[in-house]
């Protein structure tokens, strides 16, 4: 046997712990540096499942409608998410364009894609190799999904435009918010440790039956 | 929540993984057994595939690489403009400094704290709190352990709040964008600054800080 679900190691600062008991809703953290290890949730699955479907709907309008409009001299400009990226590489800015589009618009795609694409697999059970790569993906890309600080951004291109002209809020906020809302949510609900286990058991069991 | 009784052992008898010969997978988490295994053979997940490795390789040496250069870009980042308004033809560039004492001048002295603290604070904390990190793992300065990992923690977390100059720079561009009126224009210290976000995000990501506990261990010894 290689592996050991009785123990837990913590990826911080490596120190061998005993696995506890955990009720739903409670969190374990390292005795020893206070990381947090270990999330357990009620209903992970169907909870995930519901939020990145709710935030893969907001994402076409939070993206493409206009978060906010600028009315200066009778002239009008909207600002959209995706204009924002299309603008910065107009201007030869390609290496900023890409970043801004990377964080702001495929990072969070990719990651309700994915939220999404493992919840139907578990749900269906299918233990397959798609669901351990949608996995490994996940966790390497979460860290990329920068919507609040780009919620703060907005915020502080309002208030700074505020004496240039007449400014206007527009439905691609209120989605945005929304979709910042539902990955929050995600971020606190979703976690993958459970998961894992479960395609563990799968394999054992696969394994097993092949004897 | 964490207590001696729960755990069962008080937390310095806590023993590390590595001197058990167990390596968690960074990938899933899961817990393996590398005792039979050679110690110069690759050793791979027999969950997920991943390679396993005890400590992230070259910790020290990539970070160290990571944090140099993000400091050179950080001049012509502060040197260049990152922005130009561009009012009824006429406009001057602003670099980061500048933007903010606009700011100031104007009156807004919430937002220009807080684009300094994003633009200027945050990406000097964390290149110093590494280089403090790296340093003492390197002179084994003996300091408290927990403390040097929320340190850590800390730095994780605010990395990506840099960020917030370069997605107002892009909000701002397209939205005054009215011809012969108004325009504003990205500047050459804001790709150097996007740069600077991006080598910081990736040396924090390669400090181990399981290195911190380390020093621990070799302590007892
Ligand atoms: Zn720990
Ligand atoms: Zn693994």
């Amino acid at each position: 046997m290689l592996s050991h679900q009785s123990q837990l190691i913590c990826h911080e600062c490596d120190a061998l712990l005993r696995m506890p008991a955990v009720r739903p809703g409670q969190k374990v953290l390292c005795p020893r540096c206070g990381a947090a290890l270990y999330k357990c949730r009620r209903d992970p699955v169907n909870r995930g499942l519901a939020l990145s479907l709710t935030a893969l709907i907001l994402y076409v309008p939070a993206n493409f409608m206009p978060i906010m409009t600028l009315d200066m001299l009778g002239l009008q400009n909207a600002d959209t998410l995706y204009k924002g990226t299309m603008q910065l590489y107009q201007q030869g800015y390609w290496w900023m364009a890409l970043l801004v589009f990377i964080c702001s618009m495929l990072a969070p795609l990719l990651e309700f894609i994915l939220i999404s694409g493992i919840c139907l697999l578990v749900k269906w059970q299918r233990y397959n190799e798609w669901l351990v790569a949608m996995l490994k993906i996940q966790g390497h890309i979460n860290r990329w999904g920068m919507l609040e600080v780009f919620m703060l951004g907005i915020l502080v291109a309002y208030i700074k435009m505020l004496d240039m002209g007449d400014i206007q809020l527009g439905i691609g906020l209120l989605c945005f918010t929304g979709m910042l809302l539902a990955t929050t949510l995600n971020a606190v609900l979703f976690d993958t440790h459970a998961i894992w286990e479960q395609v563990g058991q799968a394999r054992e069991r696969h394994r097993i039956r092949a004897l | 929540m964490p207590s001696g009784n729960k755990w069962g052992r008080p937390v310095n008898a806590i023993v590390s993984a590595r001197s058990k010969n167990l390596v968690l997978c960074s990938d899933c988490h899961l817990v393996v057994s590398v005792a039979a295994v050679a110690p110069d053979q690759p050793h791979y997940c027999p969950r997920c595939g991943s390679r396993l490795y005890a400590r992230r390789p070259n910790s020290i040496t990539r970070t160290w690489a990571l944090v140099v250069t993000a400091w050179i870009c950080m001049l012509p980042a502060n040197l260049y403009p990152v922005m130009t308004v561009i009012y009824l033809g006429e406009g001057e560039p602003d670099t980061i400094i500048s933007g903010v004492v606009k700011l100031t001048q104007e009156g807004m002295i919430p937002i220009a704290i807080l684009v300094f603290v994003a633009s200027i604070v945050v990406p000097m904390l964390k290149l110093i709190g590494l280089m403090f990190l790296l340093l003492m793992v390197q002179r084994r300065w003996q300091l408290n352990k927990r403390q040097c990992t929320v340190l850590y923690r800390v730095i994780e977390v605010i990395g990506a709040w840099s960020m917030l100059d370069l997605f107002m720079i892009s909000i701002l561009v397209t939205l005054v964008d009215l011809g012969a009126v108004a325009t504003i224009e990205a500047g050459t210290g804001a790709t150097a600054f996007a740069t600077v976000v991006v080598l910081t995000m990736f040396a924090a990501m390669s400090f181990d800080p399981r290195l911190i506990w380390d020093l621990q261990e070799h302590n007892d010894d």
